[in-house]
């Protein structure tokens, strides 16, 4: 019995280890080569075009 | 001329030697993050990762969403990562730690207020018995006046510092479009493009609408007048927001004007009271008051620590936060407390260290004149890649006097003049205006203080109150054996002056006048300023 949940448990952290790991590689690498922002830049034109087209009640 | 003696780092700094390779001229942001050496990188990684987390607990707000469709300044705060990357080049150890500790509480600060914004907005949020307590101020406005109210009662909304300031930190060309707009109808491109830009945003109509009252303050400019009364007629008129003129002295050395100026915030907090319910609480005040001094008393052991041969506080990140905490929030919010010993216990270790942030430190500087560096590197730059360390900005050297902060009948009428004095003497105001002492003899002062050989003089194209200075500027630093390197800009439009055109200023001063080669040669020319 106890050799079970011994068992449960070590698969269980060694699960979350792996996930750490995955977490870990996958941020580090959008990180390290600013893939965040090369996505974000891409992304902008066509927000720039989505604000032009909103009405606006322009005066002074 | 002054000389100062020459340090050179005994230590190789960890990770890449030149941080000039991470620049791309085909990609609008950098081509990749800087290798910091292990310990380094992890603990940038660790501060980007927690600055993902802010945006991503904030845009998972359906309002704010919906806030985010509606505003383009909003465009802007996707490049929070990159403007951080902007304020860290060449960063290691406490220097490093320093821009993140600062840099990081003023981006959850600022998504802080644009949640506000939108929790009260009338076109996102609308919750109305939130925006009643709200009160609107300027971006370049002392809250002094609103030291006395609960915060969780009274809401202070600075909100042209998210929609113009903060967001052209992060996106050099996010307030081009309102730059356009106020100039289409009518007004002139030689104001400065800051409080130009604010009017355009009003004209675009794209401010948050909140707020049971606002206060405006006569800033520092012909711009930010005119800016004000555009501003002012809008919510006013349209949406029946009563706005309160802080009409502030300008000659704010002058004894007399003293009076006059705590008159005037006394009425902005009546004010303030008549349109919020709410009612002026001393205790808060003293205890506000309290928070200040601990604040100045930090600025004072910074500029110390600054003066020595191993400065540890420099840059546009430091500088920012100093503005936030100084102006925005003038001791009300007891986390700034918490941050600033924070900063002082990094630095004083870097000093014990002795912890350099360049191969060299050929020159120490004075940066002097209105500032365009939290839109480009420059400090971090100018230290990389010409050994020219910053010490001291003039948007940094602020009061140092000490205010009342003990409860009794003569230090409450004491109080209306220390917060009319920090009122005076606030960011900008402070240096601009104020005459000869304020601008010239105080950056004299500062030189011999802080052991400074060169003086870095931002020279804004658009701004009127410096210019006429400039033959003074030269004549007296020629008389103390100062180098003076003058650098133009045009703040916050980049199409006057690119970031390249802004560093080529100083290249040429460096290589024909003082006749040096750049520490550096791979930042000399970076391929930015097409970058956001």
């Amino acid at each position: 019995m106890k050799k079970k949940v011994l068992n449960v448990l070590l698969k269980l952290l060694l699960k979350l280890l792996i996930a750490a790991v995955a977490f870990f590689v996958v941020t580090f690498t959008v990180y390290i080569f600013n893939l965040d922002m090369k996505a974000t830049s891409l992304l902008a034109p066509y927000l720039e075009k989505w604000y032009d087209k909103l009405p606006r009640k322009q005066y002074i | 001329m002054k000389t100062v003696e020459k340090i050179v780092n005994p230590v190789k700094r960890a990770g890449e030697e030149s941080p000039g390779k991470i620049y791309n001229e085909k990609l609008k942001v950098r081509g990749r993050r800087e290798w910091r050496g292990l310990k380094d990188t992890l603990y940038d990684y660790s501060r980007w990762l927690y600055l993902i987390s802010v945006l991503g607990r904030f845009i998972i707000v359906p309002r704010n969403v919906k806030g985010f469709f509606r505003y383009r300044w909003m465009m802007s705060y996707l490049f929070v990562p990159h403007g951080m990357d902007k304020f860290t080049i060449g960063l290691r150890d406490e220097a490093l730690r320093i821009a993140h500790t600062s840099f990081n509480f003023v981006i959850a600060d600022v998504t802080q207020a644009i949640a506000n914004c939108f929790r009260g907005d009338r076109r996102v949020g609308n919750d109305k018995a939130y925006s009643d307590k709200c009160v609107i101020t300027d971006e370049n406005s002392m809250v002094t006046f609103m030291m006395g109210f609960d915060k969780e009662k009274v809401h202070t909304i600075l909100r042209e510092v998210p929609t113009m300031f903060a967001s052209n930190i992060f996106h050099q060309f996010n307030v081009m479009h309102y730059l356009d707009i106020a100039q289409q109808y009518g007004i002139p491109g030689d104001v400065c493009p800051m409080p130009e830009a604010e009017a355009g945003i009003s004209i675009d109509d794209d401010f948050c609408v909140l707020g049971c009252c606002a206060v405006q303050n006569n800033t520092t400019c012909d711009g930010s007048l005119m800016g004000n009364g555009i501003i002012a007629k809008r919510l006013e008129r349209e949406y029946g927001i009563p706005t309160f003129q802080l009409a502030t002295p300008l000659r704010h050395k002058e004894p007399d004007v003293l009076e006059y100026a705590a008159r005037e915030i006394k009425k902005a907090i009546a004010f303030v009271e008549e349109h919020t319910g709410e009612k002026w609480d001393w205790d808060r005040y003293f205890a506000a008051a309290k928070r200040v001094n601990d604040a100045t008393r930090c600025r004072i052991a910074q500029l110390e620590i600054n003066s020595t041969p191993y400065p540890q506080f420099f840059g546009a990140a430091f500088s920012l936060y100093n503005d936030t905490n100084y102006m925005g929030n003038s001791g009300r919010d007891p986390q700034f407390v918490k941050i600033d010993h924070k900063l002082l216990a990094l630095a004083e270790q870097g000093y014990r260290e002795k912890r350099m942030y360049a191969k060299e430190y050929r020159h120490r500087a004075i940066v002097w004149g209105v500032q365009p560096q939290y839109i480009i590197d420059q400090l971090y730059w100018l230290l990389q890649c010409w050994g020219v360390m910053p010490l001291a900005d003039m948007l940094s050297i602020i009061n140092t006097d000490m205010i009342a902060d003990e409860d009794t009948p003569a230090n409450r009428e004491q109080a209306y003049r220390d917060m009319a004095m920090l009122n005076m003497e606030m960011i900008m105001r402070n240096h601009t205006h104020g005459g000869y002492k304020v601008l010239l003899d105080d950056l004299w002062e500062l030189c011999e203080k802080m052991n400074a050989d060169m003086v870095m003089m931002w020279e804004h194209m658009s701004c009127k109150a410096l210019t006429g200075m400039h033959g003074m500027f030269e004549e007296q630093a020629r008389e103390r054996g100062i180098h003076i390197m003058w650098v133009s800009h045009d703040l916050c439009d980049p199409r006057v002056f690119t970031r390249q055109a802004i560093r080529d200023q100083v290249n040429t001063y460096m290589r024909t006048v003082m006749r040096e080669e750049p520490l550096d040669p791979s930042l000399e020319v970076i391929p930015d300023s097409e970058a956001y």
